[in-house]
């Protein structure tokens, strides 16, 4: 019994000094066919492409829109059309889930609440249901997993990002070609713990949709425009300025950041591009952005209009790049695609440096990511040796010493996983 | 004499007809050697290429056939044939489209005595929307009908589906009531009479049906027991005919109100609902002349339809989509003229010229009113010389919109598209090949659609090659047909919705491009012995879709999702004096859904339906009847969508009087 906890022990630090590379991947599948995935990669494998499935024995649901992790112990899943707010441990196993957040799209965390956007007009709070006319974002406790309170902002509010006590979150007013309303162009600034609204930026750019990069007090934001009149562009945004009630808090500039992503020395890395209805043609942009430069310089210098190493090549050959992310612990640089939409999607990895390490077979839509820290403990990136364990024996997760390994299960081998 | 060749041929087309049309139509058949007046006009609305229909790729169902197929709509008749896929999204009153050989449910075109049944706006028509309780035939042609006198729109759809309107014979009264599972209940009234050379009829229905059938997921991974909400409907149509000699004349207004229940999904409770709702309101009023003399043929036909839909997921309990309530209204105005002449006995040369003009109005953001016109020309030729066939036809089509939407108008449309047939026939045996080059025209939804709509789409093409064979036999009491086509189509320039690279958008684009290869087989066989008749009608499609779009991509030549490789149906019918019972098997293979799993995939399913139906006779003219149906026998689970789960057993009794 002690030779297998000893050797449980070892086995599981082998692995963890050697899983530099975690990543959660969210596929958002196809929208109503209830097959949104998660496909977890590891050290250059993707040891499964429906792990959520494998860890918990059902499926996760309809179209998952954002992944954070909330502490060492938990991870949260906004999971959009099917009105689910789903808890994890960073194993997978599901831990708690809430449906009291209806489309609910894009999440940030103090570690102690998860705060939620939502375009729905309702939220079922501790004090009963609580409505709105516009959208709203809730602070879920996770010891309770309740919604402990909700407060309106604009329309159709996205991208949340959490800084120093407050929420910072892009409105879109995304529906306002079909409803009865106007784009929103504001980023609403929440008191995190009173829940209340401090003041409204109007960044003077329409639709703040997408996704929103945070590094430190910096923001990036994207406005797709409206695709007829009206362009996209990439805002950077000074969340102390904004604070202070500086006015010159955001710099807009003339690019499209669709699928953005924080690196490792606090710059963006941004894809997109800028389409119109009148002409039918694209106008792509691969670019990095220095935010400090950018604020500096009122916008006139601070972008770059490359990528780390043969990344901006090898993403323009992609078919339909479908998200961009860089491990913050390790640097490795990450991107998506979602080829036809009806045939899997693809996960490419690239080395810090911009060296194209692979290509991955996913499932349908791969949007969103999530790095697991290698030492388990997800703030603060330290690199963890310990001696391997290398005696050529198969063991399974338990630590037990298998003697005939089964297809399809995952083993333990020298300290590394396999896939049989 | 021309006429009395032609009504030879008609005969001989009678016989040969058997092949598909019921015992009863056969004898109809048979007694036109005495042919009076209106035998005359009836014919000739539908005259056929020199009596002789084999040249073209055929299925029908005919009268009492029709009638005793467990069949409450177009749709449901439709399914029963070779190479025929149905869309459905499930619900009581969801939305029921056609596929004929994987062309897509645009390249096929309903026509009601000849007119074609059009959607400026999306280009499908709601087959749920006719009955089929005015139909005399229900027919479908691979390519075209080939007639000598058809309208140039006639020949513009890939597949063709032939509604024939019931001619009344006798002045009659009935009544029919009809309760069903999920809280459905249907009343209809029908009222004819034919009197002096003139009959018509009027024709009035009404449904409701609650919906909210249960169904059932169950699989290693789940086990979610539910019910259908929100796929309820109502309706009521109300419709009249009315006919003398080559007259024709059809005015028709259905009114709608449904629920388009959502897919499936993962929830914690039934808490939420994402609901859309559908209210339509169609009108459509037509008339069609036709007369001949000496050798010499005319048609005019004319029709305008007017058409509103609305569509609304506004409701407080939809926390997920946008709240939408839109409001659409289309008018459009169609004339034909056709002409054709026969110099011989053996050649008819046609030529026909058709205008629409059509007008879409919503109140869409950012949309303005959308007009277009619409022309068609078409010159044909028919040659039957010795049991040599041949129908070529040259269409030409010019399409022009005008709006002030902000993206403008989409550049005119102008094409020439051919058709060829040819066909020979020994005693009962017929070989034919034929070819068709057609496209559908962008639809205004496709060009116009506020955040989706592209102005520069070409249309989609598709090409089709087709052999066949046909075979029959025929005695006083036994009546066989066998029937097989091989074919290749290629469908160009597919449009289609996607979204768009580095944007959270999607548009209309002209994208893929498929190459199918398939069979379509049907073999009927019929006798009648005594106060017995067994029918046994059997269809087989087999089919392999590839996509062929982009040479580099991982599912090049990879089979297209949707389309089973293999579907059969098999139909029994045996009627004892007024006593009948119907039972049909329709299985449908396999179907992946995506490529991205091998578990991606709808499982096969099979539909056994029974109907056994009795009539009696209380009085002098005056009949009851009871009818009993059981529809999907099994209760199989089955979806055409993934999430979007059919109704399993379902049961409807009706009872029906007539005077």
């Amino acid at each position: 019994m002690r030779k297998t906890i000893f050797t449980l022990i070892l086995a599981v630090m082998a692995n963890m000094s050697v899983a530099q590379e975690k990543i959660i991947l969210l596929n958002e599948g196809n929208w109503q066919a209830d097959n949104g995935r998660i496909s977890y990669f590891e050290n250059g494998t993707v040891m499964s492409n429906q792990w959520f499935r494998d860890m918990n024995g059902y499926k996760l649901g309809d179209t998952p829109n954002d992944i954070i992790q909330v502490n060492d112990n938990l991870i949260a899943i906004a999971i959009n059309w099917s009105n689910i707010v789903q808890f994890i441990t960073p194993e997978g196993r599901a831990v708690a889930a809430t449906e009291d957040v209806p489309n609910n799209r894009k999440l940030a965390t103090d570690g102690r609440y998860v705060y939620i956007s939502s375009y729905g007009h309702e939220c079922g709070t501790v004090d009963g249901m609580k409505e709105f006319t516009k959208g709203y974002v809730a602070k879920i406790d996770i010891n309770t997993f309740k919604v402990v309170a909700a407060t309106e902002v604009g329309y159709e509010p996205e991208g949340i990002a959490y800084y120093k006590g407050h929420l910072f979150v892009a409105n879109t007013g995304g529906y306002a070609f079909q409803e009865d309303h106007e784009y929103e162009t504001t980023v609403s600034i929440l008191d995190a713990e009173t829940m209340t609204l401090v003041r409204n930026v109007d960044t003077r750019q329409i639709n703040l949709y997408g996704k929103m990069s945070q590094s430190g007090k910096y923001l990036c934001i994207n406005s797709p425009g409206n695709y007829y009149d009206i362009q996209a562009a990439a805002i950077i945004f000074d969340c102390d300025k904004a604070l202070q009630g500086n006015d010159a808090c955001f710099v807009s500039l003339p690019y499209a950041a669709t699928y953005n992503c924080t690196t490792r020395d606090g710059k963006f890395l941004a894809v997109g591009s800028r389409y119109s209805y009148y002409t039918g043609e694209y106008q792509f942009n691969y670019i990095t952005i220095d935010p400090e430069e950018v604020m500096m310089s009122n916008g006139s210098s601070g972008v770059e209009q490359s990528l780390p190493g043969t990344v901006l090549e090898d993403i323009k050959k992609i078919s339909m790049p479908y998200g961009i992310y860089v491990n913050p612990y390790t640097g490795y640089i990450y991107a998506t695609d979602a080829g036809e939409f009806v045939s899997g999607g693809a996960l490419y990895q690239w080395s810090p440096e911009g060296l194209l390490l692979g290509k991955h077979k996913v499932y349908i839509n791969p949007a969103h990511f999530l790095a697991l820290p290698p030492d388990g403990h997800f703030t603060g990136i330290e690199d963890v040796t310990s001696t391997e364990q290398e005696d050529g024996y198969m063991y399974d997760l338990h630590g037990r010493r298998i003697a005939t390994p089964q297809r399809a299960h995952i083993y333990i081998k020298n300290g590394k996983k396999v896939l049989k | 004499m021309i006429r009395t060749s032609l009504f030879k041929k008609i005969t001989l087309c009678g016989i040969l007809l058997c092949i598909y049309i019921s015992h009863v139509c056969a004898q109809d058949a048979d007694t036109r050697s005495t042919v009076t007046p209106k035998e005359l006009a009836d014919t000739l609305s539908s005259v056929n290429v020199y009596g002789r229909r084999p040249l073209a790729t055929r299925q029908a169902l005919h009268g009492k056939e029709l009638q005793a197929l467990s069949t409450t709509s177009i749709a449901d008749a439709l399914k029963y044939f070779a190479g025929v896929q149905i869309k459905d999204y499930g619900g009581l009153g969801g939305l029921k489209t056609v596929n004929v050989r994987s062309l897509g449910a645009q390249h096929v075109g309903i026509y009601i005595d000849g007119i074609r049944v059009t959607n400026a706006q999306n280009g499908t028509v709601d087959l749920g929307k006719f009955s089929l309780s005015t139909m005399e035939t229900v027919e479908l042609y691979n390519a075209n009908k080939l007639d000598d006198c058809q309208s140039a729109s006639e020949y513009a759809s890939g597949a063709t589906v032939y509604l024939r309107t019931r001619r009344p014979a006798n002045d009659s009264l009935s009544a029919q009531l009809r309760m069903a599972s999920f809280g459905t209940y249907m009343a209809k009234a029908n009222m004819q009479f034919a009197r002096k050379g003139w009959c018509g009829f009027v024709d009035i229905e009404g449904l409701t049906s609650a919906g909210d059938y249960p169904f059932r997921y169950k699989s290693e991974f789940e086990d979610t027991v539910g019910h259908r909400d929100n796929s309820d409907i109502k309706y009521g149509r109300i419709e009249g005919a009315l006919f003398k000699g080559g007259f024709s004349s059809h005015i028709y207004y259905y009114y709608s109100e449904r629920g388009c229940p959502g897919g499936i999904v993962r929830r914690l409770s039934d808490k939420y609902t994402n609901v859309g709702r559908e209210w339509d309101g169609d009108f459509f009023t037509q008339m069609s002349y036709n007369w001949q003399a000496g050798n010499h043929r005319f048609k005019v036909n004319a029709k305008y339809t007017n058409e509103y839909l609305r569509y609304c997921t506004d409701y407080p309990e939809n926390q997920n989509t946008a709240k939408v309530n839109n409001h659409y209204r289309q008018e459009d105005i169609y004339g034909a003229a056709c002409y054709s002449w026969r110099p011989w006995h053996w050649i008819a040369l046609s030529a026909s010229y058709d205008i629409r003009y059509s007008e879409l109005n919503a109140d869409l953001k950012h949309f303005d009113t959308v007009h277009r016109t619409d022309q068609k020309q078409v010159a044909a030729l028919q040659i039957n010389w010795r049991g040599m066939q041949l129908a070529a036809s040259l269409l030409h089509q010019h399409y022009k919109d005008y709006t002030q939407t902000h993206t403008g108008a989409a550049d005119p449309l102008d094409r020439f598209t051919p058709a060829i047939s040819l066909g020979y026939t020994v005693k009962s045996l017929t070989l034919r090949a034929w070819h068709k080059k057609i496209f559908r025209a962008p639809t205004l939804n496709d060009l116009y659609y506020t955040q989706a709509g592209n102005r520069n789409l070409k249309p989609e093409y598709t090409k089709q090659w087709n052999i066949g064979a046909e075979w029959h036999y025929s005695s006083p009491r036994w009546n066989a047909s066998i029937q097989a086509d091989g074919y290749i189509n290629k469908i160009e320039n597919r449009i289609v919705c996607l979204p768009l690279k580095g944007t959270y958008t999607w548009s209309m684009m002209n994208y893929g491009y498929t190459y199918c290869r398939g069979l379509n087989a049907t073999g009927n066989v019929r006798h009648s012995i005594r106060d017995w008749n067994f029918s046994l009608l059997t269809s087989l499609t087999w089919q392999r879709d590839l996509d062929r779009t982009d040479p580099d991509g991982d599912i090049y030549n990879k089979p297209i999702c949707y389309s089973p490789t293999l579907s059969y149906g098999i139909t029994g019918i045996v009627a004892w004096r007024r006593l009948s019972l119907t039972v049909s098997d329709l299985h449908v293979s396999e179907r992946m859904w995506s490529y991205a799993d091998p578990e991606d995939v709808l499982k096969p399913y099979n539909n056994i339906d029974i109907k056994l139906s009795y009539l009696h006779t209380v009085a002098k003219k005056t009949d009851i009847g009871i009818c009993l149906e059981v529809n999907d026998l099994l209760d199989e689970q089955y979806e055409h969508i993934p999430r979007y789960p059919m109704p399993g057993r379902n049961y409807k009794l009706t009872l029906s009087l007539s005077l």
